[in-house]
């Protein structure tokens, strides 16, 4: 499952005018586990976001497949210089309409979710940070504005293996969970919640009022990229909801609730038919499930680690 | 064009003649398959060519494979929405006028082998002019609505083309075309209309009906070499070689659809669809089936323009200086095909004053 041969070096140890070089020319083949991009850009202020955030990545040197090819361009003719945009390029097409230049990484990782959620219907996407501990994949699956995305942080730089913030990538034959791995877009006040957990935090910049907001992306950690092409089998799947002031609240979930959930928060369900009603029907009835209402991330933290550790928990 | 983009693009035309023909493909061979039968639409076409020999299948290359799949399970999505569609319009046309499937919905329905994997963008209906005024009206009832507001621009539709604007209805997938011929009335080959009528076949199973066959094919091949800028149309080109090779190969069959072209005024188009087809396709054309050649000066400029419009390229090689003067070229001959000469100028003129006031462009 090799992609290539993989540099010895990391982004991060690129310098600056290496990274740019490449971004400018051939572009960079970045291996995310589920897929390969190549990503070319010209947009100013890419390469430095770009070298922080994905400063433990190596990337591929002669990709022998790479599945996506996409680019951050400035702009064309004379608006590149009067009134410079960030476009969003797949296949030299531009499907949606451009951000504002200064936003090239979230429109990069913005777009480059999208494509990912529009062509990858080999798999059942769930919409769900995914983590592992020897290889044993604790499932997030949630509606945008629950935390997820801050839980799946605090989790990694709690120790646990990111696969991935936003999908679940689930094969429908295997039933296992592909990595996805991707920074995590952190928004708003998580951005803070984030820095004050861990020192450990490698964050990138924080960008003002984007369309979701302020967005600073977390770089996954050195032992996530170093298992990108590692699958994870399913064995917990906790719904999280964060409220504020609330003590923690555990609720087992039954597989058929979980079957529902799962189902819902799903980007493909829809058009895989039966192929997603028996995938996620296996899944919901393999792992037990539970809601976990939360106000306090240590406290989350805890109780996710002790549930995963006891194989699922008290079933 | 570049040697290896001429390489990439015989490999696709070679695994569509013979899919067994990706034994030995590297995986860079592979990445350039995929992407360009992507941009020809043509991904889950392929895809299901190899899915039907299980050995072949099996032996194509994880990555491949997922894309492949990925656009296989994406179309069989799209197939499903189109029946469902095609049951609520069912229940939505008045009865006794008959509808007939055009294209990708009638290809789907009747179950052609050349529509399995086939991606079908919008659902292309058929009605007696006469009619058309009761269909639109009882499609306007549950909620369709024209796409187009602009007054000059109906009335384009509603004059020159052989169609109206798209209609949409809140909550439904698909686009729909509603056509009541199928060139447009202004083009230099309009296929007629009654005798189209005259041959049509019931679906079973359903209200609707569809061409004969030899009509399904005047109607491909009016519509890829009349009506469209042929830009990236290999998959209408698939479309004609599936069609083709359904057709009982007899001589009697053979000699009555070359008539029928002919009747439409269609042979000088089938021509060259026929030799597409053979040269591209690898479509067994039995002898009695060619009308005469067109002139060999033609036939040089369309195969230099062809070869750059019609063929998918890489993404990156969109911008060749020939591909891009043989695309202009190709959209000269699709106007001067839709409408006579002085009709042209004056819609052009219309289009250029009212986008130089700042009216809104007709999509």
């Amino acid at each position: 499952m090799t992609a290539g041969d993989p540099l010895f070096t990391t982004v991060g140890e690129w310098s600056q005018e290496e990274l740019a070089r490449s971004l400018h020319g051939d572009g960079l083949f970045i291996d995310y586990g589920a897929c390969t991009v190549r990503v070319r850009s010209r947009a100013p202020g890419f390469t430095a976001a770009f070298r922080q955030v994905y400063r433990h990545f190596a990337p591929v040197r002669n990709a022998d497949f790479t599945d996506f090819h996409v680019e951050i361009d400035p702009g064309k003719g004379v608006r590149r210089w009067l009134k410079p945009q960030s476009r969003f390029l797949i296949d030299r097409i531009q499907p949606f309409e451009p951000f504002a230049a200064s936003h090239a990484l979230p429109h990069y990782e913005w777009g480059l979710n999208w494509s990912f959620g529009q062509r990858f219907n080999q798999y059942v996407l769930l919409h769900a940070g995914v983590l592992a501990h020897a290889d044993r994949a604790l499932l997030l699956p949630a509606t945008p504005g629950s935390g997820k995305s801050t839980l799946t942080a605090a989790m990694m730089l709690a120790g646990f293996r990111l696969l991935s913030d936003e999908f679940g990538v689930l094969r429908p034959q295997a039933g296992d969970l592909l990595p996805m791995l991707k920074p995590v877009a952190l928004k708003n006040a998580s951005i803070g919640v984030i820095r004050d957990f861990s020192a450990q935090a490698e964050l990138g910049p924080t960008f003002t009022a984007t369309r979701k907001g302020d967005v600073a992306h977390l770089a996954p950690d050195a032992a996530s990229v170093a298992l990108v092409r590692r699958p994870a089998r399913p064995a917990l799947i906790v719904f999280p909801a964060w409220r504020p002031g609330v003590p923690l609240q555990l609720e087992p979930q039954a597989p058929e609730q979980a079957f529902i959930r799962l189902a819902f928060n799903s980007f493909n369900y829809g058009v895989l038919g039966r192929i997603s009603f028996e995938a996620v029907a296996d899944l919901a009835a393999a792992c037990p499930a539970y809601q976990l209402v939360y106000s306090r991330l240590d406290e989350a933290v805890a109780c996710l680690r002790q549930l995963l550790d006891d194989q699922g928990g008290p079933a | 064009m570049s040697a290896s983009l001429q390489n990439a693009v015989s490999r696709l035309l070679g695994v569509l003649r013979e899919p067994a023909s990706v034994h030995g493909l590297g995986l860079g061979d592979w990445e350039e398959l995929i992407r360009l039968a992507r941009a020809a639409r043509l991904h889950a076409t392929l895809g299901r060519r190899l899915m039907a020999d299980p050995t072949l299948w099996a032996a194509v290359p994880e990555q491949p494979r997922g894309h492949l799949q990925a656009a296989i399970n994406f179309a069989a999505h799209r197939r499903h929405l189109l029946e469902l569609e095609l049951r609520t319009l069912a229940d939505v046309l008045p009865p006794g006028i008959d509808v007939v499937l055009l294209k990708g919905a009638a290809y789907q329905m009747q179950g052609l082998p050349n529509a399995d994997g086939r991606i079908a963008a919008d659902i292309d209906l058929l009605v007696r002019r006469a009619d058309l005024d009761a269909v639109e009206a009882a499609l306007a009832a549950q909620g369709w609505a024209s796409t187009v507001s602009d007054e000059y621009d109906q009335r384009y539709y509603r004059e020159w083309s052989h169609e109206l604007p798209p209609m949409r209805a809140d909550g439904h997938a698909l686009e729909l075309d509603l056509h009541h011929a199928i060139a447009p009335v202004t083009s230099r080959c309009t296929p007629d209309v009654e005798r189209l009528f005259a041959a049509l076949l019931p679906l079973p199973g359903s209200r609707f009906s569809v061409l004969s066959p030899a009509d399904q094919l005047v109607h491909a091949v009016v519509h890829l070499f009349q009506d469209t800028e042929l830009d990236g149309r290999l998959r209408d080109l698939v479309d004609i070689d599936g069609l083709l090779r359904m057709l009982p190969a007899d001589d009697g069959s053979m000699r009555s659809l070359a008539a029928r072209m002919r009747h439409h005024g269609a042979d000088r188009l089938f021509w060259y669809a026929l030799h597409y087809c053979e040269r591209w396709l690898g479509t067994p054309v039995p002898a009695v089936l060619w009308p005469s050649p067109p002139p060999r000066p033609i036939r040089r400029v369309m195969d230099w323009m062809l070869v750059r419009t019609l063929l998918p390229h890489l993404p990156e090689a969109r911008s060749a200086p020939d591909r891009r003067f043989a695309g202009e070229l190709a959209r000269l001959r699709y106007h001067r095909m839709r409408m006579p000469t002085p009709l042209l100028l004056r819609h052009a003129a219309i289009k250029i004053w009212r986008n130089a006031r700042g009216l809104p462009r007709r999509g």
